[in-house]
């Protein structure tokens, strides 16, 4: 009877993965931006490595161009061993079909990762890039030194009105319990991406995904269990949009003129968040994003005279318990 | 009218000359030490950044688009390089007393003042290292994650080159080599309790 059970549920999973794995909710325009996010993911873990297949289904129905880390990328060791168990083996189909991966450093990670081929820092803990119409702000939140403000501004002041996108580790607005939000750093960076108009911000560092209510025209995500997870650790707060906590997950972006596309999905192959922003047409480089729903509306409180929507598709809602903690894969988040 | 607007402008004007002339604001002794011993350690920083920079020259260069292997083996062979040429360093070389006890109260000032609160919440966010023996020349534990560094510190401390880094390490402060990983110096209990 237990066989047959078994049989049965291997059964039930494996047809339910490539469905869940169709379920793709972003446009897939010719020309636009596309990219994948992933965070903390240097464990060498099942996790990481069932989160990795997950990302590789999904790139056959949304054929992305490049990554982006979020920190954290090596846990532990850092030996050539290590680079390959933890990185090089489970993104492997993704850096055979050409995908370029762009890391930024977490606190777990060795300042020398700084030269490694496939992170394409260029020898530098913090730099930027372009593809298409968005300018990418790839920094170094272990070291927010007076350097690298000054250089952040400079970068900033000089990018014009393309979309512009900042990622680091840690997150300047964050739900959990195990960090929460960066308000020293928020102190810091929140007004200057105010100032020249970044329109939306991933961290990682929380081992969970949280979509933050957009903040002074901000739109904030934490994507940080893409291979470690604090299951229940989002707490209730004033800004959490949508959260999920009871599985791993990754994100998959696509931005195309004024939108940008997003869709958060599960180990699983659940789509658990999901939605677009719109930036205001030949914007200004100090205006910022206007949140929009593809779908039926949820409001949130206007602020700034932003108008938020998402909507969470087919996954549980995420429950959040604050006594019911409990950790996965045995491993403390830092 | 016009007079006397003329004349409210030259007093004005001389006031603030004068005021100039007269003699700079004295500088608290306090302050004229931290200027003192910050201005030693810059002088410091720079015969090590000097040493440092001689050693990595006679090592085959790292690119940007580097194996991990390639990585691995140049951050030993440097490591190596480092503690060699520096075999005699001592705790306390480049954080002389006088540096140390200006860097810690400068560290103190900030951390008891209003920033304090803040600044101790990123440490612990960032996971607080825990306190393992530190020595000069040895290697930053591999699998140790580093203490995120207070924002509001490093606008406070004097600034360092790329080359190097402030870590903490439990209470006590340390200055990494960052791509030989090495330990190059430390100030225990530079963090009040």
């Amino acid at each position: 009877m237990r066989r047959r059970l078994f049989i049965l549920a291997v059964l039930v999973a494996g047809l339910a993965l490539p469905v869940a794995a169709q379920n793709l909710t972003l446009p897939g325009k010719s020309g636009s931006v596309r990219f994948a996010v992933i965070g903390d993911t240097g464990t060498g873990g099942t996790a990481q490595y069932e989160v990795a297949r997950r990302i590789v289904e999904y790139r056959q129905k949304f054929p992305f161009d490049f990554v982006i880390m979020l920190g954290d990328n090596m846990y532990g060791g850092e030996s050539p061993k290590d680079f390959q168990t933890k990185f090089e083996i489970p993104y492997k189909p993704l850096l055979d079909g050409g995908v370029k991966f762009y890391a930024v450093l977490g606190n777990h990670d060795n300042v020398n990762q700084r030269f490694y081929k496939f992170f394409n820092m260029n020898g530098t803990q913090y730099y930027t890039f372009r593809k298409g119409n968005v300018r990418f702000f790839a920094l170094d939140s272990n070291y927010m030194d007076p350097k690298q403000l000054a250089w952040l501004e400079q970068e900033l002041k000089g990018s014009g009105s393309d979309w512009k996108v900042g990622y680091f580790h840690h997150a300047l607005y964050n739900s959990g319990k195990n960090h929460g939000s960066a308000t020293e750093l928020r102190l810091l960076l929140e007004p200057m991406f105010v100032k020249y108009g970044v329109q939306v911000v991933f961290s990682g560092h929380e081992h969970v995904y949280e979509r933050v209510k957009p903040q002074k025209g901000i739109q904030y995500f934490t994507e940080g269990a893409s291979a470690k997870l604090m299951a229940r650790a989002l707490q209730a707060t004033s800004f959490k949009a949508a959260g999920f906590d009871t599985d791993y997950s990754f994100m998959l972006v696509e931005i195309t003129g004024d939108e940008l596309y997003f869709q958060t999905i599960s180990r699983t192959g659940a789509t658990v968040d999901s939605g677009v922003l719109r930036r205001p047409a030949q914007a200004q480089s100090t205006a910022p994003a206007s949140v929009y729903s593809r779908s039926r509306m949820t409001p949130f409180p206007a602020k700034r005279g932003l108008r938020g929507d998402f909507r969470l598709a087919e996954a549980p809602e995420p429950r959040f318990s604050p006594s019911n903690r409990r950790e996965h894969s045995g491993q403390v988040s830092r | 009218m016009r007079h006397l607007a003329l004349v409210v402008c030259l007093v004005t004007f001389t006031g603030a000359a004068c005021g100039q002339a007269v003699a700079p604001k004295p500088q608290p002794p306090q302050d004229v030490k931290q200027v003192q011993a910050f201005k030693q350690f810059t002088g410091l920083i720079q015969q090590y950044l000097e040493l440092r920079n001689n050693l990595e020259a006679s090592l085959p260069r790292l690119g940007t688009k580097e194996s991990q292997e390639k990585i691995v083996e140049h951050q030993h062979a440097f490591a190596q390089k480092i503690r060699e040429a520096r075999a005699g360093a001592e705790r306390g070389d480049i954080f002389t007393p006088e540096i140390a006890k200006e860097l810690r109260r400068l560290i103190r000032r900030e951390l008891q003042g209003p920033k304090g609160p803040n600044a101790r919440k990123t440490m612990r966010q960032g996971g607080r290292v825990k306190p393992f023996r530190l020595r000069v020349n040895d290697t930053y534990p591999e699998t140790l994650p580093a203490t995120t560094m207070p924002p509001a510190l490093l606008l406070k401390l004097p600034q360092l080159p790329e080359a190097v880094a402030y870590r903490i390490v439990g209470r006590d402060l340390v200055l990494q080599d960052v791509e030989a990983r090495l330990i190059v110096d430390f100030i225990h209990d530079a963090l009040p309790k």
